[in-house]
């Protein structure tokens, strides 16, 4: 349902950049405009981007094409600084990407307001921290307020929708605690609850609707104790299993993401190294390939995949 | 720094802030006439005065009163009388007197205010005499007056101008004896064209004893302040006969813009000075300077508040 | 309990607070007046001392203590929520020392040109503060993208010290007198005497509240964090521009009226969350109300408490605020 195709995003920095053989400085132009295009300098060696003579571009994301069906669980993985964040964002359509398209359904995410995105995606980020000392319950309805009118006070349907989706994560009697009383794991789940909130169509009592938009996480367990992190895990398979909305998560927690998610998109300095189901693509090789590291790929009793490095790739072992 | 011919509105008023009105020198100001309320730092009193710098407009106006005005070598960026002053070079004034430039001139005695001490110290160090002014009543301008004739070696001159004066005061006296006097409202500043930011003379200091001799009675006579912030309700209440508003000329309403302020007390219509256009603009330096011209800024205020009795 | 019926109660709480004191304050002074006199319309009002005490001392005082007040405190809710910091004060970007700026210039060298009807100061503080909103704003904007209210606070600052450094440098050439009156001006002086002052920054003080009122479920959402702000439908850039402007026009307007009276759009927020509960959408209201009664009554105790002479409010407010903060540091664990 959410399909990201040949997405590039990217800043603007002023720039001025050699040839591949090092010379003098050259600036390039691009006689076509701002756009990144690729072609190749005047040796005709290795394919680089460049913008016209006014700046530069620095690529975060190259070509990235992703589908996130109805009910999915993708995971991004790469290590930091491979876009991981930024692929979220883009994602969510809180960033434009410079070239390429975001769908949703079918339809561009520039042709819906910000509000009909916010109805269709929530954001869940690795940490919230507050300005002011809200209660969970005021967190939560904050998910609500895409759904509400310029002036719009929330209603009965909305109170009814918040605590709906706290108790589904195991949160309701937290609710009027105040939220930076609670645990890293407790938190973690008043998010989620609020991100489910946000994606809640309708009234309480009619079953979720069919389409029910799409929850990205990024990293949610990267800051959490151990035990914290099974709770978040827990919660999110639950939350797949009972088909009420598509997840995206972004970590770079292997055993994690071969556990939970369906299908795999690795990346690394933007771009794609593997993408598919995860039986498929989590394999030594590409682990190889992205993090440059030798790793075993085992299945545990449990049922959940576990990613041992053992040794950096053509160096000695770990120790 | 040049003169700016800027604000002069009430130096000497904003003098009595120095000063606090329970300070115990400013007590005795008010209360002794002949005691001398300067001291002097240095010199044995036979050392003849030739170089003379004076950083108080009021104490040069002195000075020239006496007959030492030809000794006089630097004044204040504030002087402007007698015009004799203008061709003299100025070494600052209260706040950012020239030391460098004091200490060039090789004077013999300078004339400082009492808050002065840094400066006071400096010269001491350096062995200038120091004539230090503190400023406070009607009063002392003639004790101040004594004592810098001593200073300067014109006793005599200095002892003539002070009767002088003080049987000036005394004729204007007796001339509104037993007339009824106005309650009046002093102001010596406030906001242009609003009323805002209004500051009257309280019940003691230099202007609230000119105006008694001048035959008025101070509205703010029970406040033991030399300057009040005087509210909008305050004024209200008071109910002054007159409001004087008193500036130094070169800080008065320029000519357009009198009857633009003349007419933002018309708010307060209530007050007797509104009613009856008794609100008066006395641009003067005579009445805001403590020197030795008070008699006739005091005549000046005294034909502003008694008009029939001066022709 | 409902948001819709908390509502209820903070606005007829607070309101009823707000009432009262509008009404007790003009009645209460260092002179002693006669109420019905007051409204002895037989009596021509020019001659009617107890009537223009009223009329023209005291009620444009409380109305514009009611304004000022109102005014730093909303304005003070929202810097904070801007700022995403609790301890930011209408004063934090810079914009009352580019009003301090206009009004000691027009003070040192006795400006007399008005503008609808008041005069010179007020108008020069309000140029004043008007330009350093412009200029931390372009500050704020001179590195890309949107409104980094990081990049916002390190300009307001700036500014703040800049133009500190002016209104120095500007004293030292006024006389003593001019620095004795800007002084008093910073202390905050509520006597207007006249409707004028308030009907001329009616404007922007409208214009103010009603982006106020739009501001409020904003507010809520940036307390998240701009990126969950964002992720949550909040055009960031936008909420962010609206809420800088707003509350610097609204301390511009209230400085010019009164000067730069401080703590008031501190301690009302804060005790005001102590109250309500941290929902901007019944802080603000409730901020506005109390800031209001909290100012007038603050200019009463100004006026009474040493009469004859009256202290200049900002004293007051700085009297009540010092303990303020120290009994909410030692309330907090």
């Amino acid at each position: 349902m959410l399909q990201a195709t040949d997405v590039w995003f990217g800043y603007h920095q002023p720039r001025i950049f050699t040839d591949l053989h090092g010379s003098q400085p050259r600036i390039f132009t691009d006689q076509h405009g701002s756009q990144p295009r690729i072609f190749t300098d005047q040796h005709g060696s290795q394919p680089r981007i460049f913008t016209d003579l006014h700046g530069s571009y620095r690529a975060v994301l190259r070509g990235i094409t992703l589908a996130v069906p109805a009910n999915g669980f993708v995971g991004i993985l790469g290590p930091n600084g491979a876009g991981k964040t930024t692929l979220l964002r883009v994602l969510a359509g809180t960033r434009q990407p410079q070239r390429g398209t975001v769908t949703f359904d079918g339809t561009p995410l520039t042709r819906l307001s910000r509000a009909a995105l916010a109805r269709r995606m929530a954001v869940v980020p690795q940490e919230t921290h507050l300005a002011f000392d809200y209660t969970v319950a005021e967190v939560t309805m904050m998910g609500r307020y895409p759904h509400l009118g310029a002036f719009e006070i929330e209603g009965p349907e909305d109170i009814a929708i918040v605590e709906e989706t706290l108790a589904s994560t195991g949160t309701l009697d937290l609710k009027d605690r105040p939220f930076s009383t609670l645990s890293g794991g407790e938190k973690q789940r008043v998010i989620i609850a609020a991100a489910l909130a946000q994606l809640h169509a309708g009234h309480a009592s009619q079953p979720p609707s069919p389409h029910p938009g799409v929850l990205l996480l990024d990293e949610p367990t990267a800051s959490l104790d151990l035990g914290y992190q099974l709770e978040v895990a827990a919660l999110l398979k639950q939350l797949h299993d009972a088909g009420r909305v598509a997840i995206v998560i972004s970590t770079h927690d292997l055993g994690l993401a071969g556990t939970l998610c369906e299908s795999l998109t690795l990346i690394r300095d933007g771009a794609i190294v593997a993408s598919g189901p995860t039986d498929e693509v989590l394999t030594p090789e590409n682990v190889r390939k992205v993090y440059g590291v030798e790793a075993d790929v085992m299945r545990h009793p449990s049922g959940q995949r576990v990613v041992v490095p053992v040794r950096q790739s053509g160096t000695r072992e770990v120790p | 720094m040049a003169a700016h011919p800027k604000t002069l509105s009430v130096w000497a008023i904003a003098l009595l802030l120095l000063l606090p009105p329970n300070h115990p020198i400013t007590k005795s100001l008010n209360h002794q006439i002949t005691q001398s309320p300067n001291h002097q730092i240095t010199q044995s009193p036979n050392h003849q005065i030739r170089r003379i710098i004076s950083l108080v407009p009021a104490v040069t106006e002195m000075l020239y009163a006496i007959g030492a005005g030809p000794r006089i070598v630097a004044v204040s960026s504030y002087d402007t009388y007698p015009p004799e002053v203008k061709k003299l070079p100025n070494v600052g004034a209260l706040l950012d007197p020239n030391v460098e430039r004091i200490l060039s001139l090789k004077p013999d005695l300078v004339i400082v205010y009492g808050s002065q001490t840094d400066l006071m110290q400096q010269l001491a160090r350096a062995s200038i005499g120091v004539f230090d002014y503190r400023h406070a009543g009607l009063a002392d301008v003639t004790s101040t007056i004594r004592t810098l004739g001593e200073r300067t070696g014109d006793g005599a001159a200095a002892e003539a101008l002070s009767q002088r004066i003080e049987r000036g005061l005394d004729a204007i006296r007796q001339k509104l004896k037993g007339r009824p006097r106005p309650r009046t409202l002093l102001v010596f500043g406030r906001e242009r064209l609003a009323l805002r930011g209004i500051y009257a003379s309280g019940g003691i200091g230099f202007l609230n004893d000119m105006l008694e001799v001048a035959g008025g009675t101070n509205v703010f006579a029970e406040v033991r302040m030399q300057a009040v912030q005087a509210s909008t309700e305050q004024i209200l209440a008071k109910r002054p006969d007159v409001v004087l508003e008193t500036r130094a000329t070169n800080s008065a309403f320029p000519i357009g813009d009198r009857d633009a302020e003349l007419s933002v007390w018309k708010t307060l219509a209530s007050v007797p000075a509104v009613r009856n256009g008794r609100v008066l603009f006395l641009f003067d330096d005579r009445i805001v300077i403590p020197g030795p011209r008070v008699v006739e800024g005091t005549e000046v205020m005294a034909k502003a508040l008694h008009p029939d009795l001066f022709k | 309990m409902t948001l819709a019926r908390r509502f209820a109660r903070t606005l007829i709480g607070f309101g009823a607070l707000t009432i009262a004191t509008l009404l007790v304050a003009p009645l209460v002074g260092p002179t002693a007046i006669n109420l019905r006199r007051v409204f002895d319309f037989s009596v021509p009002f020019r001659d009617n001392t107890d009537a223009q005490i009223f009329f023209v001392a005291r009620l444009p005082r409380t109305l514009a203590g009611a304004c000022v007040g109102a005014l730093f405190a909303a304005a003070g809710v929202v810097f904070q929520g801007l700022l995403r910091n609790p301890l930011a004060t209408p004063f934090t970007l810079g914009v009352s020392t580019g009003a301090a700026l206009g009004a000691v210039l027009a003070i040192t060298f006795n400006w007399s040109v008005g503008f609808a009807g008041i005069s010179a100061v007020p108008v020069a503080a309000f140029a004043g503060s008007l330009v350093a909103v412009v200029i931390v704003y372009a500050l704020a904007q001179a590195r890309h993208r949107g409104l980094s209210t990081t990049v916002l606070l390190l300009a307001g600052v700036t500014m703040n010290a800049f133009f500190s450094a002016l209104v120095l440098f500007v004293q030292y050439f006024a006389s003593f007198a001019d620095t004795y009156r800007t002084l008093r001006w910073l202390m905050g002086d509520l006597d207007v005497s006249s409707y004028q002052p308030i009907l001329a920054a009616l404007p922007t003080t409208v214009a103010a509240f009603l982006i106020f009122a739009w501001l409020a479920r904003p507010l809520n959402l940036l307390s998240l964090g701009p990126d969950s702000a964002e992720s949550r439908g909040l055009d960031v850039t936008r909420a962010q521009r609206a809420a800088f402007f707003s509350a610097s026009l609204a301390t511009g307007a209230a400085v010019s009226i009164g000067g730069p009276i401080g703590f008031v759009g501190i301690i009302i927020p804060h005790l005001v969350r102590l109250i309500v509960g941290p929902d901007h959408r019944l802080v603000l209201p409730a901020a506005t109300l109390f800031g209001a009664a909290f100012l007038v009554g603050c200019d009463l105790v100004a006026r009474t408490i040493l009469a004859p002479v009256e202290l200049p409010v900002g004293i007051i407010t700085a009297l009540i605020g010092g303990p303020f903060f120290l009994w909410l540091l030692i309330r907090r664990p």
